[in-house]
């Protein structure tokens, strides 16, 4: 079985990043976390538009959204501002969810602490103390079955159920033999090929979560006024030669191979299971606000499969971006990845593509920048809302 | 000779992306069925499909080695594979009782 060197976390999850979080637990605190991040070596500055006003449900997804972004694998520490007693969620809240991991967990309250600039002096402390520790932290060798290896599609043309997908679902493949785990969200784009899904799925309440999961999904969005299902596939599509809705979710889903699927987890859950496989997700096609669920759920790195090429990065979980488009590749190779194109033209198999793929987030786990992260650029934390601000 | 793309080797339509095919060229297959050549019947843009083989009416239309719809009339090998001779079997959901999930 194949090792990567991680950090082995307290609770006995592996890391492929030492990260020293500043998280935001509300709007109100996102100007103390930005000012601390800003001072602080290595520092990742978490921020968001929510926290606040919000209706019960809408509050939990919040709330499991920021907790299990800092309960990663990936964090090794985390400072929390809140700004006021948060109804529902206040720092220690968040710092109580995260505790079983062991990390290291400080909660500052700017109004406890005196107001900006002392939550500011106080926040800094803690980072800086947790910076130093961490320094400390070194890789261990660690199984690759520690891996939950999160898949996104965005932003995707023609080439990318020919080539990305399908060779990322390759990819997959290769992990799950080694004891790992695939996790796939954006359950929009299961609609059509359920049967695919179901046929996989390790018990008959997996099949039924994943039907119901699409409903739930085509509901509310009916509910909006938007028939997402008697749309598709869309007039561009069908321009483009998609011909059906189940070859159009198929190139879409393609992107997992055919092992089973374990589990059925809601928005931002952390899988219950440890069993190798495939493991599905409830969550919208939105890039940003599905892979921050991806990195809440414990995913440690993810694939982004992108025709058009793409800048989204998780702050903390590597996106590693790969494309089957060679346009797309040199116009956006500054953040795109890697480049299977050459499957169209001869020079790789598809199954070589996938082995390219994996070797890549093998190098990843092992420390390797992504392109995105060498560039800083982590523009890809957002909160799915299942409720309107009140 | 021009090349289409073949997911998987149990595909009867490969997918034109490399160059779009003109009727009478002669196509063979990157990917999983190099063996496979034919002439095209039809104009067949980027995106769009090319039967490798002959599909009678009824017939699965097999891409990523998986079905994804049905042939509405015969089709002849070196045809455009498009709405026009394909049904869903899936969601037709112009068709479909709101709220069900079709052909589940």
């Amino acid at each position: 079985m194949t090792e990567f060197m991680g950090y082995v976390r307290p609770n006995g999850d592996v890391g492929i990043r030492n990260h020293l979080l500043i998280l935001s637990g509300t709007v109100y605190a996102n100007g103390v976390v930005e000012r601390v991040a800003h001072s602080i070596h290595g520092a990742v500055p978490i921020t968001h538009a929510n926290g606040r006003c919000q209706v019960a449900p809408d509050l939990r997804v919040t709330r499991r959204f920021l907790a299990g972004t800092a309960m990663n694998p990936n964090v090794a520490a985390v400072v929390i501002v809140d700004h006021f007693k948060e109804e529902g969620m206040t720092a220690e809240d968040l710092a109580d969810d995260i505790d079983p991991t062991g990390k290291l967990i400080a909660p500052v309250n700017i109004r406890a602490a005196g107001g900006f600039i002392s939550a500011v002096e106080k926040a800094t402390r803690y980072a800086q103390d947790f910076a130093r520790q961490i320094s400390m932290h070194t890789r261990e060798a660690a199984p690759m079955s520690k891996i939950l290896f999160g898949t996104e599609c965005g932003t995707s043309d023609t080439t990318s159920g020919l080539a990305s997908n399908p060779a990322n679902g390759i990819a997959g493949e290769i992990l799950i033999a080694q004891g790992g785990r695939m996790l796939m969200a954006e359950c929009t784009e299961w609609m059509g090929c359920e049967n695919w899904l179901t046929e996989k799925a390790a018990s008959p309440a997996v099949a039924e979560a994943i039907v119901a999961g699409v409903q739930h999904m085509e509901r509310r969005a009916l509910a909006s006024g938007e028939d997402i299902r008697g749309s598709q596939p869309t007039g561009d599509n069908m321009a483009g030669g998609l011909t059906t809705i189940e070859e159009k979710s198929m190139g879409a889903v393609k992107k997992i191979g055919d092992s089973p699927i374990v589990e059925y987890l809601e928005i931002g859950e952390a899988p219950s299971q440890t069993e190798p496989g495939n493991y599905v997700m409830y969550g919208p096609g939105m890039g940003a606000e599905s892979i921050s669920s991806m990195a809440a759920a414990g995913c440690q790195v993810l694939t982004f499969c992108t025709g058009g090429g793409h800048t989204s990065n998780h702050p903390i979980m590597p996106t590693i971006k790969v494309t089957g488009n060679r346009q797309s590749y040199e116009l956006m190779r500054d953040t795109v990845d890697i480049d299977v194109s050459g499957v169209f033209y001869d020079e790789i198999m598809l199954a070589e593509a996938g082995q390219i793929i994996y070797d890549e987030v093998e190098r990843v786990c092992n420390g390797y920048l992504t392109k995105s992260e060498a560039l800083r650029d982590n523009n890809s934390f957002a909160i799915h809302r299942v409720g309107p601000s009140i | 000779m021009k090349k289409v793309f073949v997911v998987y080797a149990a595909d009867n339509v490969g997918t034109v992306v490399v160059e779009p095919i003109r009727a009478g060229d002669r196509v063979s297959c990157n990917g999983e069925r190099s063996d496979i050549q034919v002439i095209a019947g039809d104009d067949i843009a980027y995106g769009h499909k090319i039967a490798l083989v002959d599909i009678a009416k009824g017939g699965t239309i097999l891409k990523y080695g998986l079905s994804i719809g049905s042939a509405s009339c015969d089709i002849q090998a070196g045809g455009h594979v498009h709405t026009h001779n394909v049904e869903s079997n899936r969601g037709r959901g112009d068709l479909a009782n709101r709220g069900a999930v079709s052909a589940e």
